[in-house]
């Protein structure tokens, strides 16, 4: 991992060498950990699979960029405390002159290409399974109507609301759409977001599966009130839903 | 210029071009304005009932703004010598020395003066200036997070601040390093005498002046209430301030693509006999890097915005689904120079530490070609990369990976560029100062700023990650953490060169960590608050967000009071400074080599190069 390969024949024997190996080896598990640790508790519990693999992406993620994060943080503790000088006037020159390392470099030109290539690639996995959610046919259909600044469902039967309800352990499909600006639609715990435009219809997709209230908020900025463009996802049992759901398209055809 | 011109001539015959300065550009461009204004007033038919809301206020306020520009650039002096040339006269020599500022003292930095050094401390004055006022707008922004109902300020009025603040600091930060140092170190540094086009030099500066007039002027037309995205059908549902927004992007724009084509023309015509491509020192490719960059992205920001202007005043339907237009061709047009854009932020920032770290570090710079090769990869693919905006816009999801691709590739030239810059700290001999440390800053800053971006870079993790106070947290940590950084440090660096004084040591570390600190406290808590689910852009938020919201907040006035002072050390130290000897960090590059204070056309004889400016270090036998 020195970048001094070309003078020396035994450059791993080197002092600075060994101790930047050493502080490499203890800082890369401390930052992935921490960087990992402290990110997911801040994501709280997730409430779908799609945001389970979100977390899962992130720690990985995290996990793989610390051995570089970890290099770098070893190399430069190792040259802060090596030789320093304090002063108005500048130090002695360094004692080598190191203007390259092909060997450093193209390890490093590789290393990094090979953990892009691996990013992509989870990426491109995870991404796969959430393009294909939308296309279920055996999911349910629900009309999501930005307007500033709530939010309106629609659902299979007609019924209509502010507050969305949802079955536990059903793939659901939003048909996302705005009557005037750009809104966002994101529901918080289970990882997903989809711009709602006017005149234009997108799709996003999610099977929750955790019961309870979730929040839904609006991410793109639409006006005065887009900081309380916000509501709550009620995520029930399949009895319950049924149950919600008929009684509110009632209410719809008497109203 | 004919109200000027007709004037009666003085006794000591002043010529007009002696005249004028920000004092006439300033009364010029108000009576233009104020007369287009009333007869705008006068003559613009009323709307017809089918047309939408404000659209002939918008008319009248577009043309006043336009009024005024074309007054001002008049009034301060743009239009003589061109107008000289089409008349068949020139400029004589003593004019041109006059355009140059010899021998004037102060009043040549209130002048359309084309001296490049003038240039480049009107410039550094002037990004004070507008980081002193993004500052000040930020502070309002904290202050209201402070608590979750929001608080004192109106909705409306704090969406304006957000938008106002963005705006302002994207200019500050695009300006802070290329603006100061690119017009008064680079040409120097280059072993010139001058730049490329003076005049046009002096015009880049002043249009930033003219454009500032109508975005402060949007303020008391209900202002920026879109943020600085100024996303359609938004914005043009947005109040009349939009309007000054619309014409500072067009006005700003011209300026950066004017300085964007003088300094490429500067850096490849004009360098020193010997200076090959090889021996150029680093920053002036990274100074070159970001405003070739500029070129192609900022024609299709003021497009965007001409559109955006005719949307609200003419009732086209370019970004207006029900009039065959759409919101998505706005964000396809606002991020190609979005993207871009970051990079012409950063570019210069990170060259400016890589020249810093050999004078630091007495090492030569490690691995030049790498260096070269990161800066030139960022920018080739940062032209490529701009969906990545749009993962979650709907707008075509299939090209969600093949952006994802792009995105991620950046990744392996920024890897470079930090190889280069912990390759020459390896054993160097570190001299701790303020730039010094600032290396260690921006890799500390850069690298949670970098690999942030790799999460965001994933189309699944931006499903939950867009659009947080992540996002925001993210883009602080790149363009505040390791661009403000960088110019801090080359404010330090360069000080002595641009003012004959050393910028005062003591206070520059307390502000140094009074800055680093509070701005690490500030965005690790904005992390935490986006990662717990708090869209960006709100005036109040659950009170799950509250401790992370006043960690924030608490970092901010932290950052504050740093940047105070830090503000008293420039202007103590610039009037009763230490003087500074020609050299004091014993570097090598050309700007090192002249004399305080800098004879005006820099050097008597071009000098003649014949190594890198990289020769530290002893080799070992």
């Amino acid at each position: 991992m020195s970048l001094d390969t070309q003078k020396s024949p035994q450059w791993w024997k080197k002092k600075d060498v060994k101790q930047t190996f050493i502080l490499w080896l203890i800082l890369t598990p401390i930052i992935g950990y921490v960087g990992s640790t402290v990110q997911v508790r801040s994501m709280g519990e997730p409430a779908s699979e799609t945001m389970e693999s979100v977390i899962t992406l992130m720690s990985l993620f995290t996990w793989v960029a610390s051995p570089v994060a970890g290099l770098v943080a070893a190399m430069c503790v190792t040259a802060l405390i090596s030789k320093r000088h304090y002063g108005d006037n500048p130090p002695p020159e360094a004692e080598n002159e190191i203007r390259n390392s092909p060997r450093a470099t193209a390890v490093w030109i590789v290393i990094s290409a090979l953990l892009c290539l691996f990013a992509l690639i989870t990426g491109l996995v995870v991404l796969q399974k959430d393009t294909e959610a939308i296309s279920d046919a055996a999911a349910m259909n629900i009309n999501v109507t930005g307007q500033q600044w709530v939010w309106n469902y629609d659902y299979p039967n007609g019924a209509r609301s502010e507050v969305l309800y949802l079955p536990v352990n059903k793939p659901v499909v939003f048909h996302v759409t705005s009557v005037d600006v750009k809104h966002s639609f994101w529901v918080v715990q289970m990882g997903i977001k989809m711009d709602a435009n006017p005149g234009y219809v997108t799709e996003t997709a999610v099977t929750p599966n955790k019961i309870g209230v979730f929040d839904i908020r609006c991410a793109e900025l639409c006006g005065l009130l887009h900081a309380y463009m916000q509501n709550k996802v009620h995520v029930v049992s399949q009895a319950d839903y049924d149950a919600w759901v008929s009684n509110r398209a009632t209410m719809e055809a008497a109203a | 210029m004919t109200t000027l011109t007709n004037r009666p001539t003085s006794a000591h015959k002043k010529a007009l071009i002696e005249r004028l300065n920000i004092f006439t550009a300033l009364a010029l461009g108000v009576i233009s304005a104020f007369v287009v204004w009333r007869l705008a007033l006068q003559f613009l038919p009323q709307d017809a009932e089918t047309s939408p809301f404000f659209n002939r206020e918008d008319k009248i306020t577009l043309l006043s703004m336009i009024a005024w520009f074309v007054g001002f650039m008049t009034g301060i002096g743009a239009l003589i010598a061109p107008f000289r040339w089409l008349t068949g006269k020139d400029l004589s020599h003593d004019e041109n020395m006059f355009y140059a500022g010899k021998d004037m003292g102060v009043k040549r930095y209130f002048r359309y003066t084309t001296d490049h050094k003038v240039v480049g401390i009107q410039y550094l004055v002037m990004t004070m200036f507008i980081f002193f006022i993004g500052g000040t707008l930020a502070m309002l922004i904290r202050t209201n997070l402070g608590n979750p109902e929001g608080g004192w300020i109106h909705p409306q009025a704090y969406n304006s601040i957000v938008g106002t603040h963005g705006i302002v600091m994207i200019v500050a930060t695009i300006i802070m390093v290329t603006g100061p140092f690119g017009n008064f170190i680079m040409p120097i540094m280059i072993g010139a005498r001058d730049m490329a086009f003076p005049r046009l030099n002096a015009l880049s500066f002043w249009l930033i002046v003219a454009a500032a007039v109508p975005l402060l002027w949007g303020q008391f037309l209900g202002g920026i209430s879109t943020g600085w995205t100024a996303y359609n059908p938004l914005a043009s549902q947005a109040p009349l301030g939009m309007d000054g927004y619309i014409m500072f992007i067009c006005i700003f724009a011209i300026s950066t693509m004017v300085a964007g084509a003088n300094i490429t023309t500067t850096v490849i015509r004009m360098r020193a006999k010997g200076m090959t491509w090889n021996r150029t020192p680093i920053f002036i490719y990274g100074t070159v890097a970001s405003v070739a960059l500029a070129l192609p992205a900022f024609p299709v920001f003021f497009l965007s915005q001409v559109m955006s202007g005719m949307d609200r005043a003419l009732g086209t339907g370019f970004y207006d689904a029900a009039h065959g237009g759409s919101g998505w061709l706005y964000e396809n047009l606002f991020w190609i120079m979005g993207h871009p854009e970051v990079y012409v932020i950063l570019i210069p920032a990170v060259a400016a530490l890589m020249e810093m770290a050999p004078v630091f570090s007495r090492n030569p710079l490690f691995s030049f070609n790498v260096a070269v090769l990161g800066i030139a990869g960022i920018s080739g693919l940062s032209v490529l990369v701009w969906a990545h905006h749009m993962y979650m816009a709907g707008w075509a999801p299939l090209l969600n990976a093949p952006f994802m691709l792009t995105t991620e590739l950046i990744s392996i030239p920024t890897g470079m560029l930090f190889l280069v810059l912990v390759g020459t700290l390896w054993r160097g001999r570190l001299w701790v100062t303020v730039p010094m440390a600032s290396i260690f800053a921006l890799l500390w800053n850069f690298m949670i700023g970098g690999i942030t971006g790799i999460y965001l870079s994933d189309v699944p993790a931006d499903a939950f990650l867009h659009g947080s106070m992540y996002v925001t947290a993210h883009f602080h940590y790149t363009l505040m953490g390791a661009g403000l950084t960088g110019a801090i440090a080359s404010l330090v660096y360069w000080f002595p060169k641009m003012t004959g004084r050393m910028l005062d040591k003591k206070l520059s570390w307390i502000s140094f960590w009074m800055v680093q600190i509070g701005f690490n406290i500030a965005f690790m808590g904005m992390f935490a608050v986006g990662l717990a689910g708090q869209p960006r852009r709100v005036e109040g938020y659950a009170a799950i967000f509250n401790r992370g919201n006043l960690i924030t907040t608490a970092g901010a006035y932290l950052i504050m009071a740093g940047m105070l002072v830090l503000l008293h050390a420039v202007i103590s130290s610039w009037r009763n400074g230490v003087k500074a000897p020609m050299n004091p960090w014993q570097a090598k590059t050309l700007e090192w080599s002249v004399a305080n204070p800098i004879p005006l056309e820099n050097f008597d004889v071009l000098p003649t190069v014949t190594s890198d400016a990289y020769g530290y270090g002893k080799a070992k036998s």
